[in-house]
């Protein structure tokens, strides 16, 4: 748990949030997160006083029970939002310093992939020349991890 | 990059976009970069190769993101799971393995991007919690999401919805 305001949203930038803490982290290895995140499992920020910025997110009802947001304009998977919750469960990736958000539970281990407990120990890539080359001629379309007054700055508009 | 046999079909959590694959490659990995993370809402994005030759869109279509000038990521549009990495210069579509149908089959090889790897990365297997699931604690609440989710099946349908 930490007491903080922190500021996120999706890879384009078209939406943007701010909530405050204490935020509460879990990691949710159930299916639909699953599939929801397209990942192994799903980062999930319980957080306070949710604002959006900049934006509307998009709605995918998954069930009765529950919504999903996202942006519509790039994808990013930006919240859980269960009809009787207070507040929705912002996506930890999507933060601008998901390092300030480290879990502190895991949920739903019934459907947790066999691996898991080994992806710390997976092998790191070993062509380090190659990936650096690569990421040197990457010029990003990403939002920067900080709020922005205009975006698409006007060069790119 | 080695092709593997593998017979997989996935798709987005509401169905609306499917595929299927005749092989994948051996480079399936999490990448921990910057772009990834923020992409798929994630600490990191697992990802594994499909040669393009061998792989098909098998409903729907996929929206894009250009996240660089070569790099496409592609998604759901109406319900926003994200689908896939393609580096435009490349013969091969990086899937996002979450979105497989079987996703315990494609285990990762290696890590990617350790640049941006998070700090508390390497605890997330010893987190607490081990042993809840939502049927134990709250099983009205599972019946009804299992009753009632608008999820597509994890395997392929003549129709949908």
């Amino acid at each position: 748990m930490s007491e903080t305001v922190l500021a996120g949203g999706c890879q384009c930038g078209a939406v943007r949030f701010r909530a405050s803490g204490p935020f509460k982290v879990a990691v949710c290895h159930c299916r639909m997160c699953q599939k929801a995140f397209g990942n192994y499992f799903a980062p999930l920020v319980t957080a306070k006083d949710v604002e959006w910025t900049r934006g509307t997110p998009a709605l995918f009802r998954s069930s009765n029970l529950a919504r999903r947001g996202f942006c519509a304009s790039c994808g990013t998977p930006l919240f859980y939002l269960g009809d009787d919750d207070e507040a929705c469960e912002l996506a930890g990736g999507a933060f601008d310093r998901p390092e300030a958000v480290p879990p502190t539970l895991q949920i739903n281990l019934k459907d947790r992939v066999a691996f898991f407990d080994t992806l710390p120990e997976v092998p790191h890539h070993k062509n380090v020349e190659k990936e650096a080359a690569f990421k040197a001629t990457v010029a990003t379309h990403q939002h920067p991890d900080h709020d922005t007054d205009v975006w698409p700055p006007p060069s790119k508009a | 990059m080695k092709r593997i046999e593998l017979e997989l079909s996935g798709g987005c959590q509401c169905g609306a976009v499917r595929y299927h694959t005749a092989q994948i490659l051996d480079n399936a990995h999490i990448c921990h970069c910057r772009m990834c993370q923020k992409a798929v809402g994630n600490f990191f994005a697992a990802l594994v190769g499909m040669p393009l030759d061998v792989f098909t869109w098998t409903r729907g279509e996929p929206s894009i993101f250009m996240s660089s000038e070569h790099v496409a990521r592609g998604f759901c549009s109406k319900c926003g799971t994200p689908l896939f990495y393609r580096n435009m210069n490349n013969p091969r579509i990086g899937i996002t393995i979450g979105s497989i149908d079987t996703p315990e089959k494609v285990v990762p090889l290696y890590q990617f991007g350790n640049e941006g790897r998070l700090p508390y990365f390497e605890s997330l297997p010893a987190l607490e919690g081990a042993e809840t699931t939502t049927e134990t604690d709250d099983p009205d609440f599972a019946a009804n999401i299992r009753i009632t989710n608008h999820q597509h099946p994890d395997h392929d349908t003549e129709h949908w919805p």
